[in-house]
């Protein structure tokens, strides 16, 4: 596997505070990999590192990749600049010279290449934001919180398009707070708290850590743990959620015990469930 | 390096060149405050016409590079564009390049409006060699102020400098005799005048014609050696607190 960014036991402080403590990550090519964690949790902090847009206190970064596409967190545009105008001074900054029309047709943009960055709404700024990381055609993205103000439908068209991307041949790391998003794209999920990164692997596998399913029914709630199952409850407009590590059990103690439930359903752990565990145990 | 320079001038010439707030004051300001205070005067003294007419040469350079550099830096660097700016492939010589040949063009236009103005109305005249030398004194001044915009623009928030630059602008004109010939101004911005950047700017204007004023080139030059301290400290503080 080719490594395109390599980051080694990287750290940084904002004065006392630590933003990243002795992070290690390696991008390889052809990988979506999604850095997922609450607020503060440095994901930010790593992709500017990364870009060489922040200095790290001590470690290693090496970017291989060129060119490297980047939406950032913040979507600013000169307001007075039109979208065709924007795209072609984004385009020619590389060799390959892509073509306006190109970068904008993939997002929608092509209806709005003559208005100015100004009279885009927020969700079209930010599909402009993400046409220009893809405009050169590059080795790596970097996105951060990319569909971030976007309605579902152009979630989704961003989703489709990113896809396809890999599957062209690129690579991709991204940061977000949509769980969803990270189960549609990544191969690889890193969870960070803290500053560093405390679980690595792919999104089932995350999934897998928690140890733990759903069982939600219809009914009035109980306590598990007065039939011996460790498990927490929740209750949501007549629906009780229960998580536990061995469902089978909790169901027949339930059927045993006669409580009363109708519209029974076990699920798996949601990659957000397993985010939220895996976080709050590292706290 | 140059193209992209010449990429970053169009573009920020477009961005001004729609900026009605920036153009209108930077270009029209100098020959209209020219027309309305001193053309009359100029025309009934033809000798000193020429150095009317170059005080407010130095006052169109000077309000193009306060402008341009201390409230467009300062009113830029915090947007995330600027941030977005930095993860292209362009170094940052070729964005500040760009904003010097954009300068140099606004400030270009804004002394050719009142060259020709006075030649056409009051007959200021002068040959080759002069204005070359004029040239000249054109572009050291510009550089000092470039300078003192710089260090504006990396010091003051994006509120205070548009303000500041103002206040600048128009009291150091005045009291530097750019509007108003030194011998008649009041009292105390007589005596201030010498030890303002202004005046050395227009005493290095006037002394064109004739020559090099190494009088008023020197303490310009050391006007000039503070501001690019100034600058270099102001950048450097933002660069740390922003991308270190």
């Amino acid at each position: 596997m080719t490594a395109l960014l390599e980051l080694h036991d990287v750290r940084k402080s904002y004065g006392t505070r630590r933003a990243v403590d002795g992070l290690s990550l390696t991008v390889n090519r052809g990988e979506v990999v999604a850095l997922l964690g609450a607020n503060g949790a440095g994901k930010t902090t790593t992709l500017e590192i990364a870009l060489g847009l922040r200095k790290a206190d001590s470690g290693e970064v090496r970017l291989h990749a060129r060119p490297v596409g980047v939406t950032p967190q913040e979507t600013g545009m000169p307001n007075n600049l039109r979208v065709r105008e924007i795209a072609g001074f984004v385009a020619k900054h590389y060799d390959t010279r892509p073509d306006v029309d190109a970068i904008l047709a993939p997002f929608g943009l092509e209806a709005f290449a003559n208005r100015q960055a100004g009279g885009l709404s927020g969700g079209e700024l930010r599909k402009l934001a993400l046409a220009l990381a893809f405009a050169p055609k590059p080795e790596l993205v970097i996105l951060d919180e990319p569909t971030t103000g976007l309605d579902i439908e152009s979630r989704r068209n961003v989703w489709s398009y990113v896809r396809a991307y890999v599957s062209g041949g690129g690579t991709v790391l991204l940061t977000t707070h949509h769980m969803e998003e990270a189960e549609a794209l990544a191969s690889r999920v890193c969870v960070m708290g803290a500053g560093r990164i405390v679980h690595d692997a792919p999104p089932s596998g995350i999934r897998r850590m928690v140890g733990t399913r759903r069982l939600t029914y219809a009914g009035e709630p109980f306590d598990p743990s007065t039939f011996g199952i460790d498990a927490t409850v929740v209750c949501d407009e007549g629906r009780v959620t229960i998580a536990a590590r061995d469902t089978d059990a909790l169901v027949r103690a339930m059927v045993t015990n006669g409580i009363v439930f109708a519209d029974l359903c076990v699920l798996d752990a949601t990659l957000e469930d397993a985010v939220v565990t895996l976080t709050e145990v590292r706290r | 390096m140059i193209r992209l320079a010449f990429l970053y001038a169009k573009v920020q010439w477009l961005q001004l060149s729609r900026v009605p707030g920036f153009v209108v004051p930077t270009l029209l300001f100098p020959s209209l405050f020219f027309t309305l205070f001193d053309l009359n005067f100029a025309r009934s003294h033809p000798k000193v016409a020429p150095f009317l007419m170059l005080g407010y040469v130095a006052f169109a350079i000077i309000g193009v590079t306060l402008f341009q550099f201390g409230v467009g830096i300062a009113t830029e660097r915090s947007t995330p564009w600027e941030r977005y700016l930095r993860t292209l492939p362009a170094p940052v010589a070729s964005r500040f390049l760009g904003r010097v040949i954009v300068a140099a063009a606004f400030g270009t236009i804004a002394a050719s409006m009142v060259i020709v103005l006075a030649s056409i109305t009051a007959g200021v005249h002068f040959d080759a060699a002069q204005w070359l030398r004029i040239a000249g004194a054109m572009v050291a001044g510009g550089v000092v102020f470039t300078l003192f915009g710089l260090a504006i623009g990396y010091w003051l928030s994006e509120k205070a400098a548009l303000p500041v630059a103002n206040l600048f602008y128009l009291l150091l004109s005045f009291a530097g005799g750019l509007w108003i010939p030194p011998d008649q101004m009041p009292p105390f911005a007589r005596a201030v005048s010498p030890f303002l950047p202004t005046r050395q700017f227009a005493d290095l204007l006037w002394n064109a014609p004739f020559g090099i004023s190494w009088s008023a080139l020197l303490p310009l030059g050391c006007f000039g050696c503070a501001f690019l301290i100034a600058a270099a400290i102001g950048y450097r503080r933002d660069q740390k607190a922003r991308y270190a």
